[in-house]
């Protein structure tokens, strides 16, 4: 049968017409450069943050004179030898460092059962209570969140009063490296379960009920086929929740009562207290390195993960 | 805050041309007084003004920027970016010979010191009334005045009276003391500190900065107490939520607890106390016009009204001499006017400071992260 | 073993003999997956038991039943080969581990793939897949075998070459099996027995022959194969043969319906049973005949399909097989032609 004119409707004829003005904005033969065109904006953003990594790699050759406050002339590894050598910086270094793996660590064993649950439960209601729960942080933003701890675990706080009322003293619950974790950890959970759920929602329900089938009980399920199944999703939560507790800075700056820095507060102090720009561009390029070889090492070792790109085989 | 606003807001084009005129009349200014105003610059439109927030911002409003815009028709706006978050961005722009965000950085003395190290800063020993001023307005160890300075502050001993039964602790030594673990509060980077640890630790001033041996080991063992690190604004807080009992802060922090209804007092311990000033300057790279209607903000900055104002409102001592104290702080080490209470702070010229503050800082921060 | 159950499955008593190959059939959602899964122990039924070797096992959690599955979309673990998924439920199941490589290759030997137990489960055919699942499901020596549509995914031919798999696999082993489908040849081709379900309940239980040609009721005729169903109203009764009013169409008692005159009921008919000519002389030995009016014919290969507009019969489309050799479409749509066919091939059931 052929098609009418008023079959025709009206929103086809609509995109006709923009196609034919996209045509002659945009002639078909240019087509092949569309993806590049729109790869454009990435690449500007990429190639700024390229151009300020070297020129912090440039400053963090200088050091500070004291007399001008001018940065030196003469480049020299005096920073970076300060870097390694100077306890302060290793005592930094090593509480983000193993702060960051206890955080993720911690993170992903509260974040499984959640996704879990939320990915497999039969309740549509209980699925959207879990969501919005985990929505709901993104909300408020982590200073305010941290603001919040202050509130509820201060020496006056909830937890001290509630406390107060069985007839404990109150307790110092917070500015120690404990609270640092805690307020990290609580910070981290809602990304480590954004990314490991849809890993999870990938295991068909019907591999879980096949390892029953087979002899599995629930604990060997769980190490035998729901672990390995979920590994991408892992590395990936694991990953994202490792550098960004590895760089974090304003938890450690609020919760920790100010003796408990990680790199990035030994940064601003370099960028913003002492003026020693070099130092700062010293520290945050030694920052980068050490969170690009943990990501390297985990890549390595165990994959991309969810982070795993390009076509599957 | 506490300023007898009424006065001000008549103060009027006339008496703040007075002020002018007292410059003019003394010769510092280049052309004579009638001439200056006949060829006056042209006004821009506005000046900025970095600030501190909070009671700061407000009582150099009240005493100097509304004036200030009341006589001359300029508006001024404050910028409340952090002092040391602007720095970066001054000396980014002189460096670059851009004409800089601010046209005046209220700054503390001892960072507007690396400015005038850095060369970023203006020459401001052309200001009529700097006649008239103490020598505290004179930046130590500077030629000329790269800064002029506005104010002097002590880094007190605040303590909660109830935490101390016996009456005010008299030593620095006495925040030793077992049951103010974790009660005690220092600035994160140690600033106020370093000095009165040398005495505490048994060092002598004069050996600052070349052996400080002393002051470390006292901060070594206040660490064992577990001192809370904070700046400005987490002290009130903290003095506030009964986190802490005792702190080494400036005099205006324990002056706002105080105000919102904490019981909080205040001493200089026999070791004496540091004593420091904050001061106001002039990034270079300023268009010829608006440089000179920022050195006469300035320059109205340091007329005996303008001080009773802002430092009323600030509960600090000025550089006018005939500036009258609060009440409330009439007699206070915090507000020292005697050359018997001077005695009592210890002062270290801001270019010592500057020039070995980075490796203090860092000398601290590794006792305190340990 | 014994069933009984409600709702997605309501009345499901069966029992079935060791070494038996079952097929339970039906349409989708009519509760065949959900027995099985209860047999499987996936799910509780709400009332009634399962039974193995005489054994209550409702409170006995699926990895402590002796029941081997392979599942609708086989579920075979990616991130082993196909040797360690056959492994998997032995070493789950705690067998010696000595054994257990001699008895993985047993298996793959048993479903022809005794070369490609190292590879992956991604790097294996669909038919290759199907048969790791066969063999990870069989290799513990299970009392049961359960396979819940393992073949639906797949193309005809392969469907066809694993269905005649199944079968030898299991005549082989002698393994007791439970099979679930909606391909009603599937069921006829592999099983000894065949249960038909519709809507939670067994509407048939017999070996697949009989269901064909003894459907129990109007369900189960029209579910298998393809069937003419003929409404009318009972004229007389007389010992097997029951006359409809007008039409003239007689019958048997499908199931041993036994109705009074006057009650309305229905004939069924298969459609290769219905012989097509362009008269009457044509059709052969034959005691029905009809006259009707080709609606359409469709060409489908070995046979051509007719539809049949019967005045006679109230206007009753006929659905007619005709699987003439010499001379495909002889008649054209809209052709008059006749019908005929036997009276014991009539089914008559209860409307």
């Amino acid at each position: 049968m052929r098609p009418s004119r008023t079959s025709y409707p009206l929103s086809w004829r609509l995109m006709d017409a923009v196609e034919a003005i996209a045509a002659s904005v945009w002639p078909r033969s240019f087509s092949a450069a569309v993806p590049w065109l729109m790869l454009m904006p990435a690449a500007v953003l990429v190639g700024l943050l390229v151009l300020g990594l070297w020129d912090m790699a440039d400053g963090s050759f200088r050091t500070l004179d004291t007399a001008t406050f001018l940065p030196s002339d003469d480049y020299s590894l005096a920073n970076y030898d300060r870097a390694f050598t100077e306890k302060l910086f290793f005592t930094v270094a090593s509480r983000s460092l193993i702060g960051s793996l206890i955080v993720t660590a911690i993170t992903l064993v509260f974040a499984f059962p959640y996704s879990y649950v939320m990915v497999r439960t039969r309740s549509a209601a209980l699925r959207k209570f879990l969501l919005i729960a985990l929505f709901l942080p993104f909300f408020i933003g982590q200073v305010v969140r941290a603001y919040g701890w202050l509130i509820i675990l201060g020496s006056q706080g909830m937890v001290n009063e509630a406390l107060g009322l069985v007839g404990v003293a109150p307790i110092r619950l917070l500015y120690n490296y404990p609270a640092v974790l805690f307020g990290l950890v609580q910070y981290m959970l809602p990304f480590a379960v954004l990314m490991l759920a849809p890993a999870l929602t990938a295991i068909p329900e019907e591999m879980e009920s096949a390892a029953g089938s087979l002899g599995a009980n629930w604990v060997r399920t769980f190490i035998h086929v729901v672990l390995p199944l979920a590994k991408p999703g892992f590395i990936g939560a694991g990953l994202v929740v490792m550098t960004l507790s590895l760089t974090d800075f304003a938890i450690p700056a609020i919760l920790g009562g100010g003796s408990q820095d990680f790199i990035a507060n030994a940064i601003y102090d370099q960028f913003f207290r002492t003026s020693d720009q070099g130092m700062g561009a010293t520290l945050a390029l030694l920052l980068v390195a050490v969170g690009s070889i943990m990501v390297g090492v985990v890549f390595a070792l165990f994959g991309a993960g969810t982070l795993a790109m390009g076509r599957s085989k | 805050m506490t300023g007898p606003s009424k006065p001000f807001l008549n103060l009027g084009r006339r008496r703040f041309l007075q002020g002018v005129g007292l410059a003019g009349a003394a010769g510092l200014v280049g052309m004579p007084f009638g001439r200056a105003f006949a060829a006056e610059p042209e006004k821009p439109k506005e000046i900025i003004v970095r600030a501190w927030g909070g009671s700061w911002v407000d009582s150099l409003k009240k005493g100097v920027s509304d004036p200030f815009t009341e006589a001359t028709g300029i508006a001024v706006r404050h910028d409340l970016t952090e002092d040391n978050e602007i720095q970066p961005k001054v000396w980014a722009a002189v460096a670059q010979k851009r004409v800089p965000p601010i046209h005046i950085n209220w700054d503390t003395t001892t960072n507007a010191t690396k400015s005038a190290l850095r060369g970023v800063t203006e020459d401001l020993s052309d200001l009529s009334n700097l006649a008239n001023v103490t020598e505290l307005a004179k930046p130590v160890g500077l030629d000329g005045y790269p800064i002029v300075n506005t104010y002097g502050y002590v880094y007190v001993l605040a303590y909660r009276p109830s935490a101390f039964p016996d009456g005010a602790p008299k030593s620095w030594k006495d925040l030793l003391d077992p049951k103010l673990k974790g009660r005690i509060a220092l600035y994160n980077d140690g600033i106020g500190f370093h000095f009165p640890a040398q005495v505490a630790g048994g060092g002598k001033l004069e050996d600052i900065p070349d052996n400080m041996q002393a002051a470390w080991d006292f901060i070594a063992k206040i660490k064992e107490q577990e001192p809370l690190l904070g700046e400005d604004p987490d002290f009130t807080a903290w003095f506030q939520k009964g986190e802490i009992d005792a702190a080494c802060t400036i005099s205006t922090n324990a002056r706002e607890a105080k105000a919102n209804g904490v019981d909080i007092a205040w001493t200089v311990p026999e070791e004496g106390a540091k004593y420091d000033t904050d001061g106001l300057w002039i990034p270079k790279g300023l268009p010829e016009n608006e440089l000179y209607w920022a050195k006469q903000y300035i320059n109205f900055a340091i007329t005996k009204d303008a001080q009773q104002v802002w430092l009323d409102g600030l509960g600090l001592p000025g550089v006018v001499p005939g500036v009258n104290p609060p009440a409330d702080l009439v007699g206070d080490p915090s507000y020292p006017t005697t050359e018997a209470d001077f005695k009592k702070l210890i002062r270290i010229s801001s270019k010592v400071q500057v020039e070995h503050e980075s490796e203090w800082f860092g000398k601290f921060k590794e006792i305190m992260q340990g | 073993m014994v069933f009984d159950g409600v709702h997605a499955v309501r009345d499901a008593t069966f029992d079935l003999e060791r070494g038996r190959f079952l097929t339970i059939l039906g349409p989708s959602g009519s509760g065949k997956t959900t027995l099985l899964r209860m047999i499987a122990g996936f799910g509780r039924p709400t009332s009634g038991e399962v039974f193995i070797n005489g054994l209550a096992v409702g409170s006995v959690p699926p990895h402590r039943r002796s029941i081997g599955m392979v599942f609708q979309k086989l579920a075979l673990f990616p991130h082993m080969t196909a040797a360690e998924n056959v492994a998997f439920p032995l070493r789950m199941r705690r067998f010696d581990a000595r054994t257990i490589p001699d008895r993985v290759h047993r298996y793959l030997d048993l479903v022809k793939l005794g070369k490609l137990g190292d590879r992956r489960i991604h790097e294996l055919s669909g038919g290759q897949q199907q048969r790791v699942a066969i063999a990870r499901a069989l290799v513990f020596e299970p009392d049961l075998l359960l396979l819940d549509e393992p073949l639906a995914a797949l193309d005809r031919k392969l469907r066809e070459e694993m269905q005649l798999e199944f079968r030898r696999i299991q005549r082989e082993l002698d393994v007791t099996t439970i099979n679930v489908t909606h391909d009603q040849r599937e069921a006829l081709v592999v099983s000894d027995e065949i249960i038909v379900m519709d809507h939670g309940r067994i509407q048939q239980k017999a070996r697949p022959e009989a269901t064909y040609r003894q459907p129990k009721n109007a369900f189960v005729a029209n579910f298998i194969g393809v069937t003419n169903f003929i409404d009318g109203v009972v004229a007389s009764v007389d010992g097997d043969l029951i006359a409809f009013e007008r039409s003239g169409l007689a019958g048997r008692p499908g199931n041993g319906f036994r109705p009074a005159a006057g009650v309305s009921a229905r004939g069924a008919l298969r459609a290769e049973q219905i012989r097509i000519g362009g008269g009457r002389e044509t059709l052969g030995d034959v005691d029905t005949v009809f006259g009707g009016t080709v609606t359409d014919a469709i060409f489908e290969g070995e046979r051509v399909v007719y539809e049949v507009a019967v005045p006679d019969l109230g206007g009753t489309t006929l659905r007619v097989f005709d699987h003439d050799p010499v001379a495909h479409n002889q008649h054209d749509v809209g052709s008059t032609v006749a019908l005929g066919w036997n009276v014991k091939d009539v089914l008559v059931f209860g409307d």
